[in-house]
């Protein structure tokens, strides 16, 4: 600082000490002429903000005060201000930045005016600090400053330009757009296309552009532009050299310099923008340099006319003029390149069609000449070697030439796009490993090793089994050919998503400026030793493309003197396949591709061998070929079909000779049966044959699933394309015209058998499998027709697959008509075998010759994976012997069962009969006893039938069977079974009757003898079972009580022990001598037999007791001593009475017992619950009461058990009083039926679980009067019934209309009467408590009509009607019945 | 055994004819009463015959018909044991009957 300086400095500039230069330069300020006034004066917060800005290293500025005067530190100096320090010090911020005012001015009117902070980054703003507006990028932010005061007096800038890293950035962008093509080759047309598009995004950098390109006189042509419509002046579409104003500097460029140009003049007038507000003033030119010639062409850049030209600039316009001269040049070579390949792929073509044109042409000549030629090596075999010697090279040739016109063949169907593939999953490690294997014997022949290293795969690969066979054989061949040491390697393994195959061998390589064109059609590598000489060159060209119609690839590695490597991928799935095209396996579809070819011709490389000549000594009569002899030995068993007979036997001796089983038949139809039966393993046969040619052997010999994988050869004479077509269409495996080399059939037949046995390698495992199963095995289809089955099957049921197949109905359902049972059985279990998915039955089925089988079925339905149909698959045993042994056991059962449970003969033969009826579905059963009697004792099904009623026929059976031996059943055809046995009443006959349609078998006739011998046994065990009940029975009714009653009485019982018919309650009438009756019922302790023996004890002492001395309370006593002596007789209850009769009075003592009930007529009831004392034997020494009653007429008495009435829970007088009102209620019922309902309305809801026993009485008793129908008897039987009506107590007028009535119903009986013999009247009067029922009976026969004499009798029915209230009167044969009623008026 | 009837012919104390019937009547003895009644009919000569049934203790469609057989030369002498049987016979609306 000068000392001037220093003088001029203000007093209080120490304020700007820290601020260096720019300290220094502000301190000079005069600020006394700004409005903030000398530094001296300033407040302390502009002196603080000030020493703040200047101390920092970061560009700032501010602007204070009213007219926001301008400070700023020496960052932002060096940074931004430029040109305009230091004048700008100490002015208004709007004059120092006045040209970017209206973008700042606001922002800090804004912090002023809010006192918040501006944030902008990256803010374009042209500053004129280097003499023009340049193109300027800042980030900064406004902060507010205060006043000492605290107001709003200023603001202070924190700002950091980035000029340099946006511009850089877009230019980058731009250059990295351009490198940034997606395609990898594309024409120039295209590049320029694109590159304009992306230099046409950066209209600042490159406000517009134009490429040219020259031609080949120099002259330039616009290729593209940007940023400037077509047509403009600027860019013409050409620039001719020697144009004397051209816009460009044309000749200068084609010299490669890179001109500035200034766009002035006319041509420029005009000219765009780009993204700027006023267009460009100079362009930088640069040539398209082309490596080593001159320039493509050039590109114009406009320049941005707000930056200025620098290095960075120029380099970015020389990056973008290379990417667009690269592109050029990469465009034209490989258009180049394209045109080349093209010209190469038409010459191919070329090549191919003509080949392929001419092939077809040479086939027919070929076929001439090489049947004369093997016809000729047959007949001259032992002919001179020279001449044996020529005729190989004819034949070798002729095969040679052959296998190539196949081959062409195949490239001009895969050119024509007529290469039908056929894909299926394959199991590409067993396909590739079998097909591997067909070369082993010729390269182990050629001393070389073999090696296969074969992987499982994870999953099918998708093939055409023929193509794929034709990639194998073909990589072999070509690795035996080239290979004269070491060996070949063949693998399989899996990696990433394909299938990898190499085919490795030690040979002699390629060279490696031969391996591009490898894969070329005929291309042959010339001078590189092999095994022959032979060769077309197209192998390998029809391999790759193979693979490739698989969407695999193919690479070879090699090496020479090392050896070559192909590896072959292909991929999984099927994703990469056409549409609809894969497959379901299937190894009989595939068309087939004999290796025998390649293998032969690879043997003909090889030197021949010692042994060939004994082999061929060996089959002296075959003309086989050499090459059959060398070929690994394959036999098989073949059958033959042609019509020729000596076509036949020729086939047979060729084929017998080379060691295969020959079977020959005459016609298709013979072949077909001889194939299902004899499996043979290939079918050679004619097409043209009579009754089933060899097309329609095919067919049906595919169609059948045991035979649809036999491989079949066609025979024909029929030569050219179409016939073989239509063969293999028709499921042929092959195809051969006549005629045909020996060497050639035997070669195709080796071919295809090989072939079949690779590819039902597993079927026939699966046959061999099934075949092997004890169980029978069978598979239905849809409809339910058997398709295939096993041996078991037929072994079981005696049909054989030959007859296959079976549809239903099946031969060994049981007959519809005769036995119509099975057969429906059978039809059941059909229709659950086609109705479900799965399932088991038993059912009876017919073997071949005839006899029942029982077989145990399980089934299951299958998706057939060829076809996809439904299929049934099932199996069965035989279970006829377990089938016999179950029904034997069931029905024996079933029988015992009947036996056991039947309570006596009756029952049991029925139950028996029944049985036997529902276990052989009979229509009847008839079982004759031939007993005693007259007519035998017929018991059968039907229980109407008796002997007399059976037909003539069944009752000859049995009459017949009679005389039979024991247990020997006898059937009749069509009518039914019969046996003899023994029944306990003598030889009993069974007969059952079986309807036409149920037959009865060798395993029924011993079932029938079986349960016969049980019958008898069981009968003969229930008559005595029978005998011993009958007996008990007697003796229970004889403790029971007695069989008659007196009349008036009506008892009822009901044992708590089944069968029991006794139990421990009794009742019990005696008439005593005098007339009266001893009325007992009695209740001894517990129930069952033991109760029972007690009873009856008790009851018989009572009895006797009671007709010692008819006195109740005596009695009873008397019964106390005799209970003490008895066990178990101890508190027995008993009522015991003595009743009169005629008049009604009852004398009673009850020991213990619940009280009598007596309803009267008028409805009054009595309890006769006097006269009670304790239980018998309780007190033994105490005397005991006795009570009267007496019973008015028409009165009910019921005695009972307090079985009766004895409910649980439930007082005994609840009983009582529903007994009461029972008897009360039925009073006017008859006392046989009162007892009944009496019985029925009090039992509980489960019937009585206690003995009961019942005693009714109503006084008095019915009269019952039995006299001779005389007319003296009918004075005593007035008196009697005179009595008796007194006793019912009827008033004396209805007593007498009774007696008239009766009188004239006696009278009527004695006049009609047989007088002669006279018969006999019964007169029965019975009273209930309001009726009166009289019934008069006589037996007598009746008189004819009545003479006119004797009409008084008139009188007497009128009488009886008029008297009594309803008369019926019934006349029948056996006499006439008179039935009166009259009701009681009270 | 017959029953028991006795036949009495004999006269009121009217001096009118009557034939008294103790006992009863029926199949066993009706031809009986039949033949003593034509006789006491008969010998009554016109005047009418009255027959005393009141102690006649049953009476049967038989002797009914020897009644009817002479209902008009006799009268009856009738209990209310054998009214009903009269009256239903119809035999009352044929005879005079006075009841005792």
């Amino acid at each position: 600082m000068s000392s001037s300086e220093q003088q001029r400095a203000s007093p209080g500039a120490d304020v700007f000490a820290a601020g260096g230069e720019v300290g220094r330069d502000l301190a000079t300020v005069d600020w006394a002429a700004t409005p903030l006034g000398p530094p001296e004066g300033w407040p302390q917060s502009l002196r603080t903000t000030v020493s703040i800005l200047l101390s920092s290293r970061f560009p700032m500025w501010m602007a204070w005060g009213p007219q926001l005067t301008f400070f700023c530190n020496a960052a932002y100096r060096r940074d931004t201000l430029g040109g305009k320090y230091p004048w700008a010090l100490g002015r208004p911020a709007s004059e120092v930045w006045a040209e970017i005012w209206d973008d700042i001015g606001p922002r800090i009117a804004t912090v002023l005016s809010t006192g918040e902070a501006t944030w902008d980054e990256g803010l374009l703003l042209f500053l004129e600090r280097s003499g023009y507006p340049e193109e300027s990028y800042h980030t900064f932010s406004y902060s507010p400053v205060r006043d000492d005061d605290g107001s709003l007096v200023g603001m202070l800038c924190v700002v950091s330009e980035d000029t340099e890293r946006v511009i850089g950035e877009r230019r980058m962008a731009t250059l990295r757009d351009l490198g940034s093509d997606p395609s990898v080759v594309r024409t120039e047309q295209e590049m320029l296309a694109f590159t304009s598009q992306q230099l046409g995004n950066n209209l600042r950098d490159l406000p517009f552009t134009a490429t040219y390109l020259f031609d080949d006189n120099g002259n330039a042509r616009l290729a593209a532009a940007t940023g400037i419509p077509a047509g403009h002046p600027a860019v013409p579409d050409s620039l001719t050299v020697g144009d004397p104003c051209p816009a460009w500097p044309v000749e200068a460029l084609a010299r490669g310099e890179s001109p500035l140009v200034d766009l002035t003049g006319t041509p420029f007038d005009g000219i765009p923008a780009g993204d700027w507000p006023h267009p460009p003033t100079q362009a930088l030119v640069m040539p398209l340099v082309q490596q080593g010639s001159a320039p493509y062409g050039f590109l114009v850049a406009a320049l941005n006319r707000y930056r200025p030209l620098d290095d960075s600039y120029r380099g970015f316009i020389e990056l973008t003029a290379g990417h667009v001269a690269t592109g050029i040049a990469s465009a034209r070579s490989y258009q180049a390149q394209q045109r080349r390949a093209e010209d190469l792929a038409e010459l191919d073509r070329a090549k191919t069609a003509f080949f392929s044109n001419i092939s077809h042409e040479f086939r027919t000549p070929l076929t001439l000449i090489m049947g004369p030629v093997d016809e000729l090596r047959g007949r001259l075999a032992d002919a001179d070697p020279q001449i044996r010697d020529e005729l190989e090279i004819i034949h070798r040739n002729g095969l040679r030439l052959g296998k190539l016109v196949n081959t062409l063949l195949d490239f001009s169907r895969i050119e024509a796009g007529r290469m039908q593939a056929h894909y299926e999953p394959v199991d590409l490690s067993a396909a590739t490993t079998d097909l591997a294997s067909v070369f082993r014997s010729a390269i182990s022949r050629a001393g070389l090793t073999f090696e296969v290293d074969v992987r499982p795969l994870p999953e099918p690969v998708y093939l055409d089994r023929g193509m794929w066979e034709k990639v194998v054989l073909n990589l072999l061949s070509n690795a035996l050919k080239f290979t004269f040491d070491g060996g070949i390697r063949v693998s399989v393994s899996a990696e990433d998503r394909y299938a990898v195959i190499t085919v490795a061998d030690t040979g002699v390589g390629v060279a490696e400026h031969e391996m591009p064109r490898l894969f070329e059609r005929f291309h042959r590598i010339e001078n590189v030793r092999s095994r022959s000489n032979e060769g077309s060159g197209i192998g390998l060209a029809l391999v790759q493309e193979l693979v490739g119609l698989h969407r695999g690839t193919i690479v070879a590695d090699s090496a020479v003197g090392k050896g070559t490597t192909f590896t072959v991928r292909l991929p999984f799935g099927t994703a990469h396949l056409p549409k609809d095209t894969p497959a379901p396996a299937n190894v009989n579809s595939a068309p087939p591709a004999s290796a025998d070819p390649f293998v032969q011709e690879a043997l003909r490389w090889l030197p021949a061998q010692a042994g060939d000549e004994d082999v061929r000594e060996q089959s002296p009569q075959a003309p086989a070929a050499e090459s059959d002899q060398r070929a690994p030995n394959v036999t098989a068993s073949v059958l033959v079909a042609d019509d020729n007979a000596d076509m036949r036997d020729y086939l047979a001796r060729l084929l017998g000779s080379a060691g295969h089983r020959v079977a020959v038949v005459g016609d298709g139809q013979a072949a077909l049966e001889a194939a299902r039966t004899g499996n043979p393993e290939l079918i050679i046969s004619d097409v043209m044959m009579p009754v089933m040619d060899g097309l329609q052997l095919v067919a049906a010999l595919r169609g059948d699933p045991r035979t649809a994988g036999t491989p079949v050869l066609l025979l024909s004479a029929r030569a050219g394309q179409e016939a073989a077509i239509e063969g293999l269409e028709a499921g042929a495996d092959d195809y051969l015209f006549k005629p045909f080399s020996a060497a050639e059939l035997l070669a195709r037949v080796r071919a295809n058998v090989e072939l079949s046995r690779l590819r039902t390698g597993h079927a026939r495992w699966r046959t061999a499998l099934i075949d092997s199963l004890q169980e029978a095995f069978f598979v239905c289809d849809e409809d339910g027709a058997v398709i295939e089955i096993n041996t078991a099957f037929t072994d079981i049921l005696g049909f054989g697959p030959e007859d296959l197949p079976y549809a239903p109905i099946h031969p060994w359902w049981p007959d519809a008509v005769t036995d119509s049972d099975a057969h429906q059985q059978v039809a059941d279990a059909f229709a659950l075998l086609t109705g479900h998915t799965h399932g088991s039955y038993t059912i009876p089925v017919t073997h071949r010759d005839g006899h029942r089988l029982w077989a145990s079925a399980a089934f299951n339905q299958v998706q057939d994976p060829d076809s996809g149909r439904r299929v049934i698959v099932g199996t069965f045993r035989d279970v006829t012997a377990e089938h016999y042994t179950v029904q034997r056991e069931s029905a024996l059962a079933a029988l015992g069962l009947r036996l056991s449970r039947s309570e006596n003969l009756t029952d049991a033969l029925s139950g028996v009969l029944a049985e036997l009826r529902d276990l052989w579905q009979a229509s009847d059963v008839v079982a004759s006893v031939f007993d005693t009697s007259t007519d035998p004792t017929v018991t059968a099904t039907d229980p109407a039938l008796r002997w007399e009623n059976l037909s003539e026929r069944r009752r000859q059976a049995l009459l017949g069977l009679r005389d039979k031996p024991l247990l020997t059943p006898v059937t009749e055809r069509s009518s039914g079974a019969g046996i003899t046995l023994e029944h306990p009443h003598g030889t009993m006959a069974l007969w059952i009757g079986l309807g036409p349609a149920r037959p009865f078998t060798e395993q029924d006739e011993t079932l029938l003898a079986l349960l016969a011998g049980h019958i008898g046994q069981g009968l003969r065990r229930i008559a005595q079972i029978d005998q011993q009940r009958e007996t008990a029975l007697a003796l229970q009714r004889a403790i029971l009580g007695p069989a008659q009653l007196p009349s008036g009485f009506a008892v009822r019982y009901e044992p708590a022990t089944r069968p029991l018919k006794v139990g421990g309650d009794w009742y019990d009438t005696i008439e005593l001598p005098d007339g009266r009756i001893g009325i007992v019922v009695g209740d001894c302790v517990g129930h069952g037999l033991r109760a029972a023996t007690v009873m009856g004890q008790l009851r018989s002492a009572c009895r006797a007791l009671l007709l010692q001395d008819a006195s109740p309370a005596i009695t009873l006593r008397a019964l106390d001593r005799f209970a003490a002596l008895l066990p178990g007789a101890t508190c027995a209850t008993v009522f015991c009475g003595v009743l009169d009769p005629e008049t009604g009075h009852l004398r009673y003592s009850s020991a213990g017992h619940p009280p009598a009930i007596i309803a009267d007529t008028d409805g009054t009831t009595h309890l006769l619950d006097q006269g009670r004392s304790h239980p018998i034997g309780v007190r033994p020494s105490l005397s005991r009461p006795e009570a009267e009653h007496t019973m008015p007429g028409r009165a009910t008495l019921l005695l009972y058990t307090d079985g009766l009435i004895e409910r649980r829970r439930q007082p005994l007088t609840t009983g009582i009083e529903r007994a009461t009102a029972a008897i009360h209620d039925g009073r006017g019922t008859p006392i046989e039926q009162l007892a009944t309902d009496v019985m029925a309305k009090l039992a509980p809801a489960g019937g009585y679980d206690d003995d009961v026993a019942l005693l009714l009485y109503r006084q008095p008793g019915p009269l019952e009067l039995e006299f001779p129908a005389e007319a003296t008897r009918l004075a005593p039987v007035r008196t009697a019934l005179r009595g008796w009506l007194n006793r019912v107590g009827v008033d004396p007028a209805t007593a007498q209309k009774v007696l008239i009535a009766a009188g004239e119903a006696c009278s009527n009986a004695i006049e009609h009467g047989h007088r002669d013999n006279p018969g006999r009247i019964r007169l029965h009067a019975a009273a209930t408590a309001d009726d009166l029922r009289l019934t008069v009976v006589d037996n007598g026969r009746w008189k004819p009509a009545q003479s006119p004499a004797n009409s008084h009798r008139g009188h007497g029915l009128a009488l009886m009607k008029a008297f009594m209230n309803h008369v019926t009167v019934t006349t029948g044969t056996a006499g006439t019945v008179i039935d009166m009623q009259a009701r009681i008026v009270p | 055994m017959t029953s028991t009837l006795t036949l009495t012919a004999g006269h009121r104390p009217d001096g009118a004819p009557s034939l008294t019937a103790v006992g009863e009547i029926d199949m066993s003895n009706a031809e009986t009463f039949a033949t003593v009644l034509a006789d006491a009919v008969h010998r009554s000569e016109k005047k009418p015959l009255v027959v005393d049934l009141t102690a006649v203790e049953y009476l049967d469609s038989a002797g009914l018909a020897a009644l009817f057989e002479h209902a008009e030369h006799i009268e009856l002498l009738s209990s209310p044991l054998l009214e009903p049987l009269l009256t239903v016979s119809g035999l009352a609306d044929l005879v005079t009957i006075h009841s005792q």
